[in-house]
């Protein structure tokens, strides 16, 4: 009777998770026919201005494609959403794509949006100008453990040869608080969005800042690129050329300042809690991160000597275990 | 010591149920009364509403002499925390620690006063809960079934006791057991379906006390007037 | 008889755990899946040698905050618990103050209190005590709001009744209970510590999660998810084992008095 009752149980304890595979699989398989799915990293915002505005001017309609652009979040990962079949296209960081492809993921990057990573420190310029990395030296940074951010000032620290204790490295979270009571002196932001509203409060308080950039410093750690699964670009390489054609064309038609208020009103349909006034300096910002050397470079274009610099970072943080030769799964165009 | 009943009516708010209807009955003098009658005929309500314990009721209860009234029933509890022993002197009021050890062993509860109240027999528990009641200051003690369970013998040896332990104390029991109740009590309210409108029937039982020495032969049909306690018992009956 | 409790305790919690990770294992070979999508026994087993020093210690500091919550959502439980459980005016206030305040969710509450608060121990040790104190209060105030008629009676009619004494009763008619919810209760207060470190605080198991998910290790969540599982199963073992002591101890007699 006891043995029976036991089987009963595990048969039970057995059931919520043969549903729970069963529903994953279903689901993957859940898309609809012809559309294209494709994850961001974040909420809708400026950020992502050119995705929006290619969906919004019909570029992607023009390519034949009809494609639906879901918001990200550290849980909703674009990388595990190609690999479930539940997204064709997504955004990831960098450093999420290296450690992806050192765990056998099998990915291809197809271009790089932001050409200036737009992760940046914001600080008052009451304070002395950061003007080479030992101006570091017992600074309060704030940093978010476990973030990219983290790696990156760890980085610029062991370049500068500025050991852990010379500073102060503060975790942050979303509230800017430490920051404002000037507990922490140094804080990370990305440069195109918390870095406009926060600059925008300070001057409203007479308070000038500065960005620390650490592009500047010698550190090109590649933001976020647009992803796709090593299968898609074999299978089907000319949807990936029609929806890259097609987004790369929304990308460069919403950094032309002449499109800015229908850019603008296609992000503010999908992110109705920014006031207008922000969002048009954080589009700014943005054309800057995205058409930094855009003379000698095209939207888009993979900066391969930074994602070299980004992986060897990493391996030396020990992010990695081993070289994944991020080069190979660039697909420079 | 007088308890009148004026035309006492009580009906269940939520289900317009009347259980008491217009009843009325006088008890005078200590000693053992009792209210007989079928299940759900409304002892337990009545009891209840002498006690205090339900109020809504119309018509008139008079106490006389009567100051208070204390309900014991079938079923109470002690808390388990503590033994009986514990549990008993906490509540026995001071000056009457002697009344209690007298109580326990008449009560045949000497042994089981380093018991937990859940370990007992249910006859047990209810002469545990009884003697609590006992050694408290009363006028009037209604028993609702509170020697139930309880064997024959030890229960009419406790009966007796207690006329005579307490012979200046009204009691007013609530029993099903006719027998018991025809013997020792002296009035007895018959309630039931039968009864004309607007009237009880207030029946005199035999009062049996100890110096009649007939209490442990009752049950061996050896009691001198077993004639007059049929009679007694079949009054009730038809009075039902 | 303890130890055999933790075991069963814990092998009940490998078993559930054991199954979790083999049906994602079977999910991961299914549909071909990457490490980094759901890792490999290796990895996980890799992960774990690298990171156990780290998550002992985040683990024991998230347990010394869910134990410290749990006592203060027990002791304000019963303290509510027992000034709502009359009927009057004030208890009804009471109740429907505590139902309104739970009915916000934590992790909006969270941002607030971190601000408030700032995101050290107070802040984890408040959203603890807050996630585990309304099923505790709710079922003190469901034990402490009904009459023990039987027992109660006699106190009542004898004008014996305190209110200490009215909980006393109560409490105990309900000891068995009243333990369970609060054995129960550790792996809420377990679940609002992580909930707290992993929205905002600088130190613990969930803190260690949320860096685990940034950088999309699910090694490392494995790995934490299989420290919490055998904490808690320790300490809710322990739990019990008070429980059933005090029960064992408050309503049997000693032999000796058989």
């Amino acid at each position: 009777m006891n043995k029976k009752y036991a089987l009963f149980t595990y048969i039970l304890l057995f059931l919520p998770y043969s549903f729970l595979c069963l529903l994953i699989v279903t689901h993957s398989a859940q898309a609809k026919e012809h559309e294209i799915r494709y994850r961001l990293k974040w909420l809708f915002n400026t950020s992502v201005a050119g995705d929006i505005y290619a969906n919004k001017a019909g570029y992607f309609a023009a390519q034949g494609l009809q494609v639906n652009i879901k918001e990200g979040s550290p849980e909703k990962n674009a990388i595990n959403e190609l690999e479930l079949g539940r997204a064709e296209f997504g955004v990831a960081s960098a450093d999420q794509v290296i450690r992806a492809l050192d765990k056998g993921a099998r990915l291809v990057v197809l271009a790089q949006i932001f050409q200036v990573n737009p992760m940046q420190w914001i600080y008052r310029d009451d304070q002395p100008e950061i003007k080479t990395l030992n101006d570091l030296q017992g600074k309060t940074i704030g940093i978010t453990f476990g973030g990219n951010d983290e790696t990156i000032m760890r980085t610029l620290l062991t370049k500068a040869g500025i050991k852990e204790k010379e500073v102060k490295l503060s975790g942050v979270r979303f509230d800017f608080m430490p920051f404002f009571r000037r507990q922490v002196e140094v804080w990370p932001v990305y440069r195109n969005s918390q870095g406009v509203i926060l600059q925008d409060k300070l001057t409203k308080e007479g308070e000038a800042v500065r960005f620390f950039n650490p592009a500047e410093f010698g550190v090109n750690f590649v933001a976020n690129s647009i992803i796709t699964s090593e299968e898609m670009l074999k299978e089907q390489p000319q949807v990936v050329e029609k929806f890259l054609t097609a987004l790369l064309q929304g990308w460069e038609a919403a950094m032309n300042q002449e499109n800015e208020t229908k850019v603008l009103a296609a992000v503010k349909a999908l992110d109705k809690n920014t006031d207008a006034r922000i969002m048009q300096k954080q589009l700014a910002s943005t054309r800057g991160l995205v058409l930094a050397e855009a003379e000698a470079k095209k939207i888009g274009a993979i900066d391969m000597p930074a994602w070299q610099q980004t992986e060897a970072i990493m391996l030396q943080a020990g992010q990695i275990k081993r070289a994944v030769q991020v080069e190979k799964y660039l697909q420079v165009r | 010591m007088q308890l009148v009943c004026d035309n006492l009516s009580f009906e269940y708010s939520d289900n317009g149920t009347i259980v008491l209807d217009r009843l009325s009955f006088t008890m005078q003098g200590p000693g053992f009364h009792a209210v007989f009658g079928p299940s759900g005929v409304g002892k337990t309500s009545l009891a209840r509403i002498i006690s205090a314990g339900i109020t809504g009721y119309t018509g008139q209860l008079h106490l006389k002499e009567i100051k208070t009234i204390l309900y014991s029933y079938n079923m109470e509890r002690l808390p388990g925390w503590s033994n009986i022993g514990n549990i008993l002197r906490q509540v026995t009021p001071s000056g009457c620690e002697s009344l209690l050890e007298e109580l326990i062993t008449v009560f045949d509860l000497d042994s089981l006063m380093h018991s937990r109240f859940a370990r007992l027999s249910l006859g047990q528990q209810n002469r545990v809960n009884l003697i609590r009641y006992l050694v408290q200051d009363f006028d009037l003690l209604i028993l609702d079934e509170s020697l139930a369970n309880v064997d024959e013998k030890l229960r009419h040896t406790i009966l007796l006791h207690i006329k005579e332990r307490f012979s200046d104390k009204m009691f007013l029991s609530i029993s099903h057991n006719l027998m018991e109740i025809a013997t020792f009590c002296k009035k007895i309210v018959v309630l039931g379906s039968r009864k004309e409108e607007g009237r009880e029937y207030l029946l005199q039982g035999m009062d049996v006390q100890r110096d009649r020495e007939v209490a442990q032969d009752i049950a061996q049909d050896m009691l001198p007037d077993r004639k007059r306690l049929d009679e007694v018992m079949l009054e009730i009956m038809n009075a039902c | 008889m303890l130890v055999r409790r933790f075991v069963r305790r814990i092998a009940q919690f490998l078993i559930v755990y054991g199954i979790g990770l083999a049906g994602l294992l079977g999910l991961k070979y299914v549909l071909a899946l990457s490490d980094y999508v759901v890792p490999d026994i290796s990895l996980i087993l890799e992960t774990a040698k690298e990171v156990i020093a780290d998550y002992i210690p985040a683990v024991f500091s998230t347990l010394s905050v869910t134990i410290l919550g749990q006592v203060i959502s027990i002791i304000l439980a019963f303290s509510v618990g027992i000034a709502g459980r009359k009927s009057s005016w004030l208890g009804s206030f009471i109740r429907v103050t505590a139902y309104n305040i739970q009915a916000y969710p934590i992790v909006a509450l969270a941002p607030i209190i971190f601000i408030l608060l700032g995101d050290g121990f107070i802040s984890r040790l408040l959203i603890a005590s807050m996630i585990c104190y309304f099923p505790l209060l709710l079922s003190v105030l469901g034990v402490m709001a009904a009459p023990v008629r039987d027992i109660e009676h006699f106190y009542r009619a004898t004008g014996r009744m305190t209110w200490q004494l009215e909980v006393k009763i109560r409490a105990f008619e309900n000891l068995s209970k009243l333990t369970t919810v609060i054995s129960g209760s550790a792996t809420l207060a377990m679940a609002g510590t992580i909930v707290a470190e992993f929205v905002a605080a600088n130190a613990g198991i969930g803190y260690s999660i949320r860096t685990a998910l940034y950088q999309s290790d699910l090694a490392k969540i494995f790995v934490a998810l299989f420290l919490i599982g055998i904490i808690i199963s320790v300490y809710q073992g322990l739990l019990e084992t008070v429980g059933t002591w005090i029960i064992q101890k408050t309503s049997t007699e000693a032999s000796s008095h058989e």
